[in-house]
């Protein structure tokens, strides 16, 4: 794979995995602000913990798939 | 796509720390075009693989293995090149080595008349850079002091250890002062001596920075570099946790009021140990690591540098590895045996232990083959060389053991598995834990007066996000399977070590694993269980006829017998101390025996029919012969002067130490099964005072493979034992074929396991070293799994309602570097491992020592 395929892997990749990891992290925002009594630096740092996280997860697995997707 | 073309090639990585390391190389490799069979080996750090040469380059393997954040190994080479005098000279020289694969750089330097080249070990050697150099009309050489295979490898995990022994030294120590900056007021008395600004987080932060970006960097590095290529790690953990532990602290000293938990829940001496403990944990492995292949080291140093060549009569000392087919080589008492070879003349005694196991020395004499690699005791001999470099049986002894160690065994497959999927599994676990404290466990069961475990320290004042991200980043930390990824390989790596010390070889990881689960052993007959010669048994003499005439008469008839029965005599004759005469006139009669002169005598020597032909009465002695008949031996009738003499009864022998092995295996709780050609009545005699179990008679060569696969039908694991000529097909579709007695040309040998010597005992030692190295892989496993299994609950806060104790991103830390460090000392044990046969424990002194006679005439299938 040469370079311009993987750098066209990472673009297709993060369309998906960054939507993906910061709906994960709105939706602990919104639920941390539905359930109420949390500091604002709180629900900040956990929705970046959460999206971190989601990230993490999601990045990888992604990239492999369309990886693979490319390859084929 | 054609196979023929395909090449193998074992690379060297660096850079792998744990399971998912070898996942992530494996799938690098395997997603390059025509790349098959990858096997990673995180203990011997290598990738053997296959691939076509006209599809995919080293150039594209290192690059694919670079991208997912690990390198292939380089080393670095001067030859000193003679005979270039300008620059186009240079371009020959540079393109010759170029031109080799695994060469990735050549520079050579005209004035200096040298080569530095830069090269994948194992995949090129100096020789062939030798070779391309002289191939296009230069003289090379390596430069004396030039590091050999052996040092490469001892360098390069010197090198590893000194770097994280710089780092751990960095990380512990300033580790330790920051602990004692932030339990300053713990300190008591101690306080005097500790200066009170030690004690500021501002000065705590300073000191954590440099462990975090120091020493901690190729964590954050690593990860960064698999996660582009999406691939997680174990570094992706250990960045994560120092990352959120630093960044935390960093928030809570600058901003205290920022709603972090304030300056009562910095973390930077979490970050900072939780450095120091994985560094601490890597440093122990590169450090115990390299000893679990102390055999290959062992067998490497075991090549001797020079060799003392004759050539024209003058003698010259040259490198080993420059000795070709055919040079003559002295070699004096004291000395190593530089390559293989057959003695030409002299005498000693050869200490081949290191090779084969064989206690005793071996005595040489001409006509004898010597092995490269063993030592000379007594004499002084010359020998011919008839296998060099990489054809010596030490080289394939040693690349046979390289490429068991390189292999997979079935159960690290799952373990590697597992391992693989367990990180993201983590990190979801994270998430998890952080939402479950964060919404609900942080309202209900929080307790400021609750405190870490192993620390005086109470969490006070820590806000919602703080306690949640301090769980969510524990169990991180301590889900780090780190070990798993050592437990099997390190445990083969030292079982087919083990093995190869007495000399067993085992070709695969699978065999290791197969050969620990076996229920039934089945074994060849001749050549297997007994020498496949026959000797003789019993002697019967006609009145008046001594028994030295009767071997006299017979030994001189067949003196120039070529029959394997008639050979059998003779030796039987020299042992016995009589002097064979030449024969006045020899006649061989086809299908019945042979009529010689011997002194003036008419002998006849052969079967029934040959006496009732020249009526010769043997009626007297008809009853001694149909009872050794009736014992499966064959005999041999003898008339000297057309009057009976006596009786020559021929047998197949037991080898040494056959009943020993069947009593042992017995012992072990093995079903012992003889597979052979023979009739019934005669093998189940050999069985009989073998001790077999089981017999299948009058089975031809073909159908052995069939009977060993009726046996696997029943569910059983099945070991066949044969000496490999024709048993090829049973011992491919056994579970464990062991070829024996294969001597030391083992590259050609078929067979999952080989064992060197001709000795059936080793069959034990096999099996015992392989349940050793299982016992000690599940161990492993059980020791790498149970910090994960016992430390997740603890860390995502499953006690802190009942306990209100929660575990600190150090503790978790220093505990995965516990399960490396227990991991690797108890692989460690099995160094100490001894066969039973060696400890001579269990068995009788007899059964080892007397050979017995069988009741075999010549086999008809085996």
């Amino acid at each position: 794979m040469d370079e311009g395929q993987e750098r066209e892997v990472a673009r297709r990749s993060a369309r998906l995995y960054l939507p993906i990891s910061l709906g994960a992290a709105g939706l602990f925002l919104l639920a941390a602000n539905l359930a109420g009594g949390y500091p604002v630096v709180a629900r900040i740092g956990g929705t970046v913990w959460v999206w971190l996280l989601s990230t993490i997860v999601t990045m990888p697995v992604i990239t492999a798939r369309v990886k693979r997707g490319l390859v084929r | 796509m054609n196979e023929s073309l395909h090449r193998e090639l074992t690379l060297p990585v660096h850079g792998m720390s744990c399971a998912s390391c070898v996942s992530h190389v494996e799938g690098a490799l395997r997603g390059l075009p025509s790349v098959s069979d990858v096997i990673v080996n995180l203990g011997t750090n290598t990738a053997s693989l296959r691939y076509d040469p006209a599809v995919v380059t080293l150039a594209d393997m290192r690059k694919a293995v670079d991208d997912v954040g690990y390198g292939v190994a380089t080393a670095e080479l001067t030859l000193e090149v003679r005979g270039m005098t300008c620059s186009s000279c240079v371009s020959h020289v540079e393109g010759a080595l170029l031109g080799l694969e695994g060469v990735s750089a050549a520079v050579v330097n005209l004035d200096a008349a040298t080569a530095r080249v830069t090269y994948v070990p194992g995949v090129v050697t100096p020789r062939l850079m030798r070779k391309a150099v002289s191939d296009v009309g230069y003289e090379a050489q390596e430069r004396a002091g030039g590091a050999d295979a052996l040092d490469r490898e001892r360098q390069a995990r010197g090198d590893e250890i000194r770097r994280q022994g710089r780092n751990l030294l960095i990380a512990g120590g300033a580790g330790l002062v920051i602990m004692i900056g932030t339990f300053y007021d713990m300190l008591g008395p101690l306080k005097a001596f500790v200066p009170v600004w030690l004690s500021y987080k501002w000065v705590i932060g300073l000191m954590t920075t440099p462990i975090v970006f120091g020493p901690g960097r190729q964590f954050f590095t690593n990860s960064w570099r698999g996660l582009k290529h999406g691939v997680t790690d174990m570094n992706l953990l250990y960045a994560t946790g120092i990352g959120a532990a630093y960044g935390i602290a960093v928030i809570n000293t600058l901003f205290p009021k920022a709603g972090f938990g304030g300056e009562g829940a910095t973390f930077f001496e979490s970050a900072a140990l939780l450095t120091a403990f994985i560094i601490l944990g890597r440093w122990l492995e590169a450090l115990t690591r390299g000893r679990t292949s102390e055999a290959i080291r062992k067998l490497m140093k075991l090549q001797p540098k020079i060799a003392r060549v004759v050539r024209s009569g003058v003698e010259e000392v040259i490198p080993a590895d420059e000795v070709e087919i055919g040079d003559l080589i002295l070699v004096r008492p004291g000395e190593g045996v530089p390559v293989d070879g057959q003695v030409k003349d002299g005498y000693s005694a050869v200490d081949e232990s290191m090779l084969t196991g064989e206690s005793l020395p071996v005595e040489k004499r001409a006509g004898d083959p010597v092995i490269g690699g063993t030592l000379n005791k007594t004499g002084a001999f010359r020998f011919e060389a008839t296998r060099v470099g990489k054809d010596t049986a030490l080289a394939q002894i040693i690349r046979l053991v390289e490429d068991a160690q390189a292999s997979k065994a079935p159960i690290q497959k799952l373990a590697d598995w597992v391992a693989g999927h367990f990180i993201l599994g983590v990190h979801v676990l994270a998430v998890v834990v952080f939402v479950f404290w964060f919404f609900f466990g942080y309202r209900t069961f929080f307790d400021p007066n609750s405190a870490f475990i192993l620390s005086p320290y109470a969490l006070g004042e820590i806000g919602v996000f703080g306690f949640s991200l301090l769980l969510s980043v524990t169990v991180l930390v301590i889900s780090c399977p780190c070990a798993v990824g050592l437990a099997t390989p390190s445990a083969m790596m030292a079982g087919t070590g083990k093995a190869a010390e007495y000399g067993v070889l085992f070709k695969g990881a699978e065999a290791i694993e197969n050969a620990s689960k076996l229920q039934v052993v089945v074994f060849d007959k001749t050549g297997t269980l007994t020498k496949g010669e026959p000797s003789v048994t019993d002697i019967i003499v006609a009145p008046g006829v001594s028994e030295s005439v009767l071997v006299g008469l017979a030994g001189a008839a067949e003196k120039n017998s070529e029959h394997p029965l008639g050979e059998a005599i003779v030796r039987g004759a020299e042992a016995r101390g009589v002097a064979l005469r030449e024969t006045e006139a020899f006649n061989s009669i086809p299908g019945h025996g042979v009529e010689a002169r011997v002194g003036g005598r008419e002998v006849l020597l052969g079967n029934r029919k040959l006496m009732a032909e020249r009526q010769v009465d043997f009626s007297g002695l008809l009853a001694e012969a149909e009872r050794l008949e009736g014992e499966g031996k064959t005999v041999m009738f003898i008339a000297a002067d057309y009057a009976p003499a006596g009786l020559i009864a021929v047998a197949d022998t037991l080898k040494d130490h056959s009943a020993e092995a069947i009593e042992r295996l017995h012992k072990m709780g093995i079903e012992t099964v003889m597979i052979t050609g023979d009739n019934r009545r005669t093998a189940e005699a050999i069985a009989r005072q073998v001790g077999i179990d089981r017999v299948l008679a009058e089975v031809l060569p073909q159908d052995k493979a069939s009977e060993v696969k009726q046996l696997q039908a029943l569910g059983k694991k099945v070991a066949m034992v044969g000496d490999g000529v024709n048993d090829a097909p049973a011992l491919a579709q056994s579970n464990v074929g062991m070829a024996i007695g294969s001597g030391t040309d083992v590259a050609k040998e078929t067979g999952d396991v080989i064992l060197i010597k001709d000795d059936l005992r080793d069959v034990i030692v096999a099996l015992e070293v392989a349940r050793a190295t299982m016992r000690k892989v599940k161990q492993n496993l059980f020791w790498a799994f149970i910090y994960n299994t016992l430390g997740i609950p603890l860390a995502a806060g499953l006690l802190y309602p009942f306990l209100a104790l929660v575990i600190s991103p150090e503790v978790a830390g220093l505990m995965m570097a516990i399960s490396s460090l227990t991991v690797t000392l108890n692989t460690l044990l099995l160094k100490g491992f001894r066969p039973s046969v060696r400890r001579g424990d269990g068995m009788r002194a007899e059964t080892a020592a007397s050979p017995r006679m069988l009741t075999a005439g010549q086999p008809a299938g085996d």
